[in-house]
């Protein structure tokens, strides 16, 4: 019986095989989790990858907002993220959600910055007494 | 009788003469109303008087036993009278006294009721207070309240069409400056 691998394990070696340039490891990996039935930690695995692509100066940013962002908007962005993480590579994966009102809402393995009308808002609710 | 004897007389002594004569006076006659008189006088001192004599001083005894009674009745009277008056004293005085403790006592319930009606009365306030103050702090709270569901309800409504791409831009820049 093949010894179970440990998230991090998997997380560092795919890490790895990305920043090689290895196109096929995105297959390999849902074939792993497919034939290992672990489908179910993709989302963790996934996270698991970011941090460990983070740890090795390529942050991947989940970037949302009410408006698609403009390059003003990214430019300003990139330079937070090089300048709070220290990372090389910053790759910003944008989404647009009217909910959100106004602002942005940044996140990064490990941490969050919302700076979004919705939250505020949320935050002045949550405020009632 | 007086008249016959009388007549007797006048007609013995005019007849007989002497000195009792010339006076007009019959011895005889006078001798028997002496003796007559005399009889007269001891059955009156033997049958009369006595009886007389006796229902006198009876009378007098019992006119000095009914003073001596009044006497004594007037000394109960005034002895009465006496301690009437000095029960009527006591009673006044007793009746002053009870006045004056009622009084006392009137006056110590009214000062207790009113010392407790002040503190009632103080009390009634002061929960005043603090139920006013507490449906200050309800009011201020429900303003509170509803003014952050105007502001956020308002906000929701108004940004979408009031914020363009050029406000949502500084608002980023401004968020991303400060988080630095």
């Amino acid at each position: 019986m093949a010894q179970r691998l440990s998230r991090r394990k998997i997380a560092s070696y795919y890490a790895d095989e990305l920043l090689a340039g290895n196109k096929k490891v995105v297959t390999e990996l849902a074939a792993f989790l497919l034939q290992s039935r672990r489908t179910n930690e993709l989302e963790l695995i996934v996270r698991d990858v970011e941090e460990a692509l983070a740890h090795r100066g390529v942050v991947v940013a989940d970037i949302a907002s009410s408006r698609a962002l403009t390059s003003g908007a990214t430019a300003a962005i990139t330079t937070f993220l090089s300048d709070k993480t220290r990372a090389t590579d910053i790759r910003l994966r944008t989404s647009v959600d009217p909910s959100l009102l106004g602002g942005v809402r940044i996140r990064v393995p490990g941490q969050e910055l919302d700076t979004t009308l919705s939250r505020k808002l949320s935050l002045l609710k949550a405020s009632k007494v | 009788m007086n008249q016959i004897v009388t007549q007797f007389a006048s007609t013995e002594a005019a007849a007989k003469g002497g000195v009792f004569g010339a006076l007009g006076i019959d011895l005889q006659t006078l001798v028997f109303q002496l003796i007559a008189f005399l009889i007269l006088v001891w059955l009156l001192g033997k049958f009369v008087y006595p009886h007389l004599i006796k229902a006198i001083d009876q009378r007098e005894d019992q006119i000095k036993a009914g003073a001596k009674a009044a006497a004594a009745a007037e000394k109960k009277a005034e002895a009465a009278q006496a301690d009437v008056a000095n029960l009527l004293k006591e009673a006044r005085k007793e009746a002053s006294q009870i006045v004056a403790t009622a009084k006392k006592e009137a006056s110590a319930v009214v000062e207790k009721s009113e010392a407790k009606a002040k503190t009632r009365a103080e009390k009634i306030v002061e929960d005043a207070h603090d139920q006013i103050e507490k449906d200050v702090i309800a009011a201020r709270k429900a303003l509170h309240n509803d003014t952050i569901d105007l502001v956020a309800m308002a906000t929701e409504k108004i940004v979408g069409k009031v914020v363009t791409d050029k406000i949502d831009d500084t608002v980023i820049a401004t968020a991303v400056k400060e988080a630095k």
